[in-house]
């Protein structure tokens, strides 16, 4: 299968989020994907959307986020970009703090992306901003080859 | 978010529906819990049963909750948990902190067990 391609963009605000969801589901429908990894992909589209909008666009209707959805054969790769003014994630990934730490009031989205697709990347993006890479396999986590 | 506040015996039922996303929904169940700890009313129950969606910002209010309630002597388990909210509590291992029923009746009964 070549690979299918669905871009969408939507300003910052949060009522946008019950489209992403529905547009995620249609897109993984057909897919391999048992249920649980079907709520593994929604849980990590919509912590890497809202995480766009509120720490990277700051809730700025002006800003947009651009989701792209990669459907391929093996795996789905899902795209999510702000146009915020980024921060340091080389040191973030390397320091997420203990999610179940109860007076921490955030970490807690990375580090659920992180649990719950095979490859969780971040790059920044050229004309400004951060994009968040998720990538979950189709028959079973990829983590331990990414090890 | 939308809720209703009910009162079974000495425990509060706090019926959540919607989404918990953070945002203006935290200022909300923050002001919910301070006064219900104001009026005395320090065991409390979140039913889940009607959030359409949680995030790690929802979590966190609900742990803000938790902690508030602890600080005053109270308590702050969690009824109905879908499958979501189960798997974000468990890879966040949140899951041993707070305390989660499927049954009403039993979450209520489990404060006076004390």
């Amino acid at each position: 299968m070549a690979e299918e391609t669905f871009v969408l963009e939507f300003p910052s605000s949060y009522k946008w989020l019950n489209m992403i969801d529905l547009m995620c589901t249609e897109i993984t429908a057909g897919m391999d994907f048992g249920r649980d990894a079907l709520n593994e992909i929604s849980i990590s589209v919509i912590e890497a959307c809202t995480n766009a909008l509120e720490h990277g666009n700051k809730c700025c209707p002006d800003c947009d986020v651009r989701v792209v959805f990669r459907r391929r054969e093996d795996r789905i790769v899902i795209e999510v970009a702000d146009c915020g003014e980024g921060f340091d994630f080389t040191d973030y990934l390397q320091h997420i703090p203990d999610p179940s730490d109860i007076h921490k009031k955030r970490g807690r989205g990375i580090f659920i992306m992180k649990a719950m697709m095979d490859t969780l990347k971040y790059e920044k993006v050229e004309k400004g901003g951060m994009k968040v890479i998720l990538e979950k396999m189709i028959n079973g986590s990829g983590k331990e080859g990414d090890d | 978010m939308k809720y209703k506040v009910r009162e079974e015996g000495n425990v509060t039922i706090i019926d959540l529906s919607g989404k918990l996303m953070g945002g203006y929904d935290a200022d909300v169940f923050r002001d919910m819990v301070h006064e219900l700890i104001e009026k005395g009313r320090k065991k409390i129950v979140v039913n889940l049963a009607g959030i359409k969606w949680i995030n790690s910002t929802g979590i966190g209010i609900l742990i803000t909750g938790y902690t508030t309630l602890r600080k005053n002597r109270g308590d702050l388990k969690l009824l109905n948990v879908s499958k979501k909210i189960e798997s974000i509590l468990y890879v966040t291992k949140l899951n041993l902190i707070f305390e989660c029923f499927d049954d009403e009746h039993e979450a209520i009964d489990s404060y006076t067990r004390g």
